[in-house]
């Protein structure tokens, strides 16, 4: 466990009107973070990768943790699975948390956790979508309870980039995961890319699709309050799909998605993720230094925040 | 099984099973009713992530395999190993230990008979990469001048491992890892078929691999079960009655193979790793 660990290093703090700013600590810049201490207001790392009871990588983790407040972000805990929660997944991931005391705890509203005969039990090691249905936030909702019961703290549940809609949504995205967040407590975690990327596949199906305004309704219709994270990251156009990569710079048009988040939401903190093709970390600390800018433009404009109808019900 | 459970296994079974398996147009069928249209680029998307999921996290684990059959075969032998052996966790540093197995049984790579003991050895040194720290004691070996041999054992960094071969698997490994010894050596040596024994252990936060004799080996194994050190050192001198362990004690400190010396009513847990 980590306790009142000083922080050896002056880490600039923003003005209070601007929100926190880190950057996806991957394994090509574990030395170079650790040596330059560039002033980042945290760092993100996925959970998944520090699982292991010991050795360096957890050991570069607890030296990052010594410098920076550590987001942990996971991929695996198959929030929306109907068959439930791992509890090796979820045992891991508490003694990880013990062990950082991270800023955040986060992971998707997703599922990768089922049955396929003949293996038995398997994990997709991806994202997968859920119906936007009672049934699958009600499983979720059961889910997100355990894992906050365990951890005794809210995490933060993410929206996905989804290459796959399942019929019979009884609800839209924001609806189910505003619910979600009512039901349980939880946070809400918002990647502005995936809602892009979403509605880009969405406007490839349908051309009258504006994924600009598709993605402003979106972000119009989540609640506000439980917004704890943004995630921003870069993504792939393939003609046929658009692939959220997370290996480019972020795009205007999610930079100008950001700037309307921040208005609706405030100064929530803000992750630049990067995970293929990792570039020097000089464009990271670049792209989080055009979030920090983008974020002051938006609470500067002062744009009275729209109240969702859904958080006017809810 | 609730509605929601059967989507998600179909779903599942769509990406799981291979294009071209005989099943994989029935669960495709599975899926279509559940899912939008047009589903095909979607799934084919999420297979192409498992495909890369898979590629990545065994070259992570068997860099000397990858390095043995080419970057190519590797990336086939990957997602063919993830569909006949998918995950079942969500950490995929935990998945691919059966790949030796896999190996062994597939004809396509019986012309490299030494591969599924060098997968063997990757196996044991990507385990040991993130098993618990321990921190040597190494006043604890006063024990040996006060403790009957019979009563006392020595404790190994965890995650240690000997792996017993017909084939020079320890040059194998530390030739890809380390450039030690020279390929050529090694190519000569499976050409003469000189079996070896590998020895998996951690440096503090390093690990390491090394060929070791048979009487090593012997000793390791049995410290390995926990054995008192008189035990193992019957093993080691069954296999080579010249071992010498007063010579081999101070060299297998020094290189951090020995933590330090415990009587054996201490600690009454075996050294292995649990199963994962």
């Amino acid at each position: 466990m980590l306790t009142a660990t000083p922080l050896t290093f002056p880490i600039g703090r923003p003005p209070s009107r601007v929100p926190t700013v880190g950057i996806g600590w991957r394994h090509p810049h574990y030395a170079q973070l650790l040596q330059e201490r560039p002033a980042l207001d945290f760092i993100e790392v996925h959970s998944e990768n520090f699982f292991a009871p010991g050795g360096a990588a957890l050991a570069v983790l607890r030296e990052g943790r010594a410098i920076y407040p550590v987001s942990l972000h996971g991929v695996g805990l198959s929030l929306g699975s109907a068959i439930g929660i791992d509890e090796w997944h979820l045992e891991q991931l508490a003694r990880l948390v013990r062990d950082i005391d991270p800023v955040r705890v986060s992971d998707h509203a997703s599922f990768a956790r089922g049955r396929v005969a003949p293996h038995g039990d398997v994990h997709a090691a991806d994202l997968l979508p859920v119906p936007f249905s009672t049934d699958a936030l009600d499983v979720m909702c059961t889910n997100v309870q355990r894992v906050q019961d365990r951890l005794q703290r809210p995490i933060a549940v993410e929206n996905l980039s989804a290459y796959l809609r399942w019929q019979g949504d009884a609800m839209s995205e924001p609806e189910f995961l505003t619910t979600l967040a009512r039901r349980t407590g939880c946070q809400l975690l918002v990647d502005v890319n995936n809602i892009y990327v979403n509605a880009r596949n969405d406007s490839l199906n349908d051309e009258r699709n504006d994924p600009v305004a598709q993605c402003r309704q979106w972000l119009d219709a989540i609640a506000g309050a439980p917004v704890a994270e943004i995630h921003l990251a870069g993504h792939a156009d393939c003609g046929d799909i658009v692939i959220d990569d997370h290996g480019s710079r972020v795009c205007t048009e999610v930079w100008s998605l950001y700037r309307h988040a921040i208005a609706r939401f405030g100064a929530v903190p803000t992750l630049i993720e990067w995970d293929t093709d990792v570039p020097d970390l000089q464009v990271l600390l670049d792209e989080a230094a055009l979030a920090r800018e983008a974020a002051g433009e938006a609470l500067a404009q002062g744009t009275a925040a729209p109240v969702s109808l859904m958080e006017a019900v809810t | 099984m609730s509605t929601l459970a059967a989507a998600q296994d179909a779903l599942l079974g769509a990406i799981f099973t291979p294009p071209q398996d005989g099943a994989a147009h029935a669960r495709a069928q599975a899926l279509t009713p559940l899912v939008h249209t047009p589903w095909q680029r979607g799934l084919a998307t999420y297979r192409a992530n498992a495909h890369a999921s898979a590629e990545r996290s065994l070259l992570a684990a068997y860099p000397v395999i990858a390095a043995l059959i080419g970057e190519e075969s590797f990336a086939l032998m990957a997602r063919d190993f993830w569909h006949q052996n998918p995950p079942s966790r969500g950490d995929l540093a935990q998945w691919g230990e059966a790949l030796a197995s896999f190996i062994a049984d597939n004809s396509q790579l019986a012309d490299v008979p030494y591969l599924a003991d060098v997968a063997r050895v990757e196996w044991a040194l990507h385990r040991i990469a993130g098993a618990r720290d321990a921190q040597a004691d190494p006043a604890s070996f006063a024990l040996l001048s006060s403790v009957d041999p019979a009563e006392l054992t020595l404790r190994l960094p965890p995650g240690s491992a000997v792996r017993v071969s017909d084939w020079p698997v320890a040059s194998l490994v530390t030739a890809h890892l380390h450039g030690e010894p020279a390929l050529e050596q090694v190519a000569a040596r499976v050409q003469a078929r000189e079996p070896e024994n590998a020895l998996v252990w951690r440096q503090g936060l390093r690990p390491c691999v090394r060929a070791c004799s048979n009487a090593e080996a012997a000793l390791m194994a049995s410290l390995l079960d926990r054995q008192p050190l008189l035990a193992a050192l019957d093993a080691a001198l069954a296999a080579d009655p010249a071992f010498d362990l007063a010579s081999w004690l101070p060299a297998a400190v020094q290189q951090g193979l020995l933590l330090g010396a415990e009587p054996l009513e201490a600690n009454a847990h075996p050294q292995k790793e649990p199963a994962a």
